[in-house]
């Protein structure tokens, strides 16, 4: 994984300094708590509900053993003893003090890491695959690409203050994990006929209020110029973009507004003032990041241990987690194991600070000591050798850990909601554990597959329920707490927004409507159609009756 | 101000006189003066007052001690400007555009660049296109609501003299300039790429 080198660590120290000091005029009262929201959200720190709340980056989600340690020391230390993973692989605590902010970021950068620009209207952390390096559809590990820009756009002077939050993602292989589409600028790694490595890069896509599914603003791009078409991409919303209504202020708006043709000839016009300047790079910048991200070094194993058929046979709970939880490696003899955060009863990506400190000492012990964090809100030991898959199960087992439903609809990601959040309208996690209390028979759970169940408790979407395949967003009627359902969403290449059931739905009803649609779904499947499938052969139509007529 | 409206092809192309609105929400709403600036990373004396525009401002209005004006009065009376005792000051709002200068800015002492809320960042983007594309050399002077916490950034887009509100600690906010010794990228303050940077090391 990326590791610091000297001006990443000065970067980062000084970063810290500088906050403490802004922090430190704040309690003595030279800087007012108006001046210091600007400043504290780009350190990652916001006001909630009942106290701060700090998100700390994980670039690309990936995150060593030392680091996993102090996240937990951090949860012990400054917080309740839990922390909560994001949808955008980053991890949050709800319950730090102000004062001791600094120290906390004192002690993150120790281990490299920070919160630098994880809130704010300004270009927030890169996202890519989770299985970067090890999925077995790569095309080019993204990784390097997205450190090449996290860089670049690290305490921009420039773009520090846009009219609304900028996110980029990078996607490098074949089934986008990134949901590139949706978000301000997608890359998507491609091969002109040259074979050399370019980008597709689309623009002006993002959730929250207003979905839109990104446009593309050029088919090829080649990769020495990734930085400078993003400046001008950049410049072009920082100058035109809209800073009259936050609500019409990111540049799904303005590319919209302007129309994508005109919005590309803008960005073009810009781009030629520094397309061949300083920010052009090099064959051999993308040699040296790629040595950044080294590969593990894996053991030459045969294909197929042998003693996994056996496992398989005699213990039908290994069996389900192996099924559900783990997947193909590019390595042979190793496979990526997924942990659930997603136990029933628990909020959807949280983690104790005794549950980080033993992912901690299993990554040691069996996958080269590295742990990621998905856009699930579970963690992934991408290096597990075959062999030692079951002491790895057992180990987690031991951590309620090992819970097998990844992919179900039990594996639901979930916004904080109604329970810490500002913004919401609704309770997100009581849901959860609504709808995991109508699917407590793990083999129903495995006959329905794959279902993506996102849920947000407001319109701003954090939950991603848009590209749900089933999505629930909590919405407020005079004081009342209601939930609208959408069907058929889709985050991957294939891109689609959730088609709307229909009105909204009471609290306690909520579980009967999902479970609703799950029963169409299976009456209504064939051959090994997922939800999705089903739902784009049949329509809404089906799903609308069943729910609807219970309601009524 | 509506997107559609500021970015129709014809309002991108047409910046005559007779399309520039004026007095504006983006621009200073009344004249302005601090007591005190920072000019080169040094607390100085300040001696421009900056005019807000009007409907009907003309260059017989101006006081005639040193001022900076507003873009379009410099655009419709330029000779008449020049004409005056001083320097040259002319102001640049975040919704003007610092192209419909590009040919009289070697007749310009100072650009002053006026932040109405100072999270509104276009000006970062109208002070690097000056120093860089547009190769002005001249002062470039952020006013208004400029403090402590903006002066870094804007050091680097290319600012060298600030304003800040009389209740600010000046002699506190010269820490601002040496707060990072390292940075990643390139902008009007002539830091290298890091990747150009790293070409070296490795």
């Amino acid at each position: 994984m990326y590791k610091y080198d000297s001006v990443d660590k000065t970067i980062v120290k000084e970063r810290v300094a500088q906050f403490r000091d802004q922090v430190n005029r704040h309690l003595k009262g030279e800087l007012t708590a108006a001046d210091l929201q600007p400043l504290r959200l780009r350190n990652g720190l916001y006001m909630q509900i009942h106290a701060h709340m700090l998100r700390v980056s994980i670039p690309y989600g990936l995150i060593n053993s030392t680091q996993m340690r102090t996240l937990a020391r951090i949860a012990r230390k400054y917080d309740k003893g839990y922390g909560h993973f994001t949808t955008r692989q980053n991890i949050q605590y709800n319950w730090p003090e102000l004062a001791d902010v600094p120290d906390i970021l004192d002690e993150l950068a120790d281990v490299e890491m920070h919160a630098i620009q994880t809130s704010g209207n300004c270009i927030r952390n890169i996202s890519s695959d989770q299985y970067a390096g090890v999925a077995s559809d790569e095309i080019i590990d993204p990784r390097p690409y997205c450190e090449i820009i996290r860089q670049w756009s690290t305490l921009h002077p420039e773009f520090y203050w846009l009219p609304r939050k900028f996110k980029i993602a990078v996607t490098g292989a074949t089934e986008d994990r990134a949901a590139v589409q949706f978000h301000d600028i997608g890359l998507e790694v491609v091969h002109n006929e040259a074979k050399e490595i370019g980008f597709r890069v689309y623009v002006g896509g993002g959730l929250g209020r207003t979905p839109v599914i990104g446009k593309i603003i050029k088919e090829f791009l080649p990769r020495d110029d990734i930085l400078s078409y993003c400046d001008a991409i950049l410049r072009v919303y920082n100058l035109h973009g809209r800073r009259d209504n936050k609500y019409k202020a990111r540049i799904k708006i303005l590319v919209n507004a302007m129309g994508i043709d005109a919005f590309r000839d803008e960005v073009e016009a810009e781009w030629q003032f520094q397309k061949d300047g300083d920010l052009k790079l090099d064959d051999v910048d993308f040699d040296t990041m790629a040595e950044f991200f080294p590969l593990p070094d894996y053991e030459e194993l045969q294909e197929g241990d042998s003693r996994i058929e056996k496992w398989l046979s005699l213990d039908s709970r290994f069996k389900d987690w192996y099924n559900n939880n783990t997947v193909e490696h590019r390595q042979t003899g190793y496979r990526i194991v997924n942990i659930s955060l997603k136990e029933h009863a628990v909020a959807p990506g949280d983690i104790t600070s005794e549950q980080m400190d033993a992912v901690a000492d299993i990554a040691d012990m069996y996958s080269f000591g590295e742990i990621r964090s998905t856009h699930e809100q579970n963690l992934v030991l991408a290096d597990v050798r075959e062999q030692d898959l079951l002491e790895v199960w057992r180990a987690l087992d031991a951590q309620r850990l090992a819970t097998a439903n990844i992919g179900s609809v039990n594996d639901m990601i979930c916004c904080p909601g109604l329970d810490f959040c500002s913004l919401a309208n609704a309770s997100s996690i009581s849901i959860a554990k609504q709808i995991n209390e109508k699917f407590t028979d793990f083999n129903e759970l495995y006959d329905i597959g794959e279902v993506k169940l996102k849920m947000s408790g407001c319109m701003n979407a954090c939950g991603h329920h848009h590209v749900g395949h089933i999505g629930v967003l909590g919405v407020d009627k005079k004081g009342v707490e209601w939930y609208q359902l959408t069907v058929g969403g889709d985050a991957s290449n294939k891109a689609e927004l959730g088609t709307r059931l229909g009105p909204a739905i009471a609290k306690d009803k909520v579980g009967d409507a999902v479970s609703d649609i799950l029963h169409v779904y299976r009456e209504q499947r064939e051959d090994d159609e997922r939800l999705l499938d089903t739902f784009r052969r049949v329509g809404v139509e089906p799903f609308k009756e069943r729910v609807y007529a219970e309601v009524n | 101000m509506s997107v559609e409206k500021n970015l129709s092809p014809k309002n991108v192309a047409d910046r005559s006189k007779k399309s520039r609105p004026k007095a504006t929400p983006s621009r200073i709403q009344q004249n302005m003066a601090s007591a005190k600036a920072i000019v080169d990373q040094k607390i100085v004396d300040n001696f421009i007052v900056h005019i807000a525009e009007t409907e009907e401002l003309k260059v017989t209005d101006l006081p005639a001690t040193q001022v900076s004006v507003p873009l379009n009065l410099w655009l419709e009376e330029i000779d008449a400007i020049k004409s005056r005792e001083g320097l040259i000051a002319v102001q640049i709002g975040v919704d003007e555009h610092p192209e419909d200068i590009a040919e009289t800015l070697s007749d310009i002492d100072i650009i002053v660049l006026p932040f109405v809320n100072h999270v509104d960042g276009q000006a970062y983007s109208h002070a690097y296109k000056l120093r860089t594309r547009l190769g002005f050399k001249g002062q470039i002077r952020a006013i208004g609501d400029v403090k402590f916490d903006q002066l870094g950034f804007l050091t680097r887009v290319g600012c060298n003299a600030f304003e800040l509100p009389d209740t600010e600690d000046l002699q506190t906010a010269l820490r601002a300039f040496g707060e990072f010794s390292e940075v990643y990228q390139p902008s009007a303050d002539g830091a290298k790429n890091i990747f150009s940077r790293r070409r070296a090391i490795h």
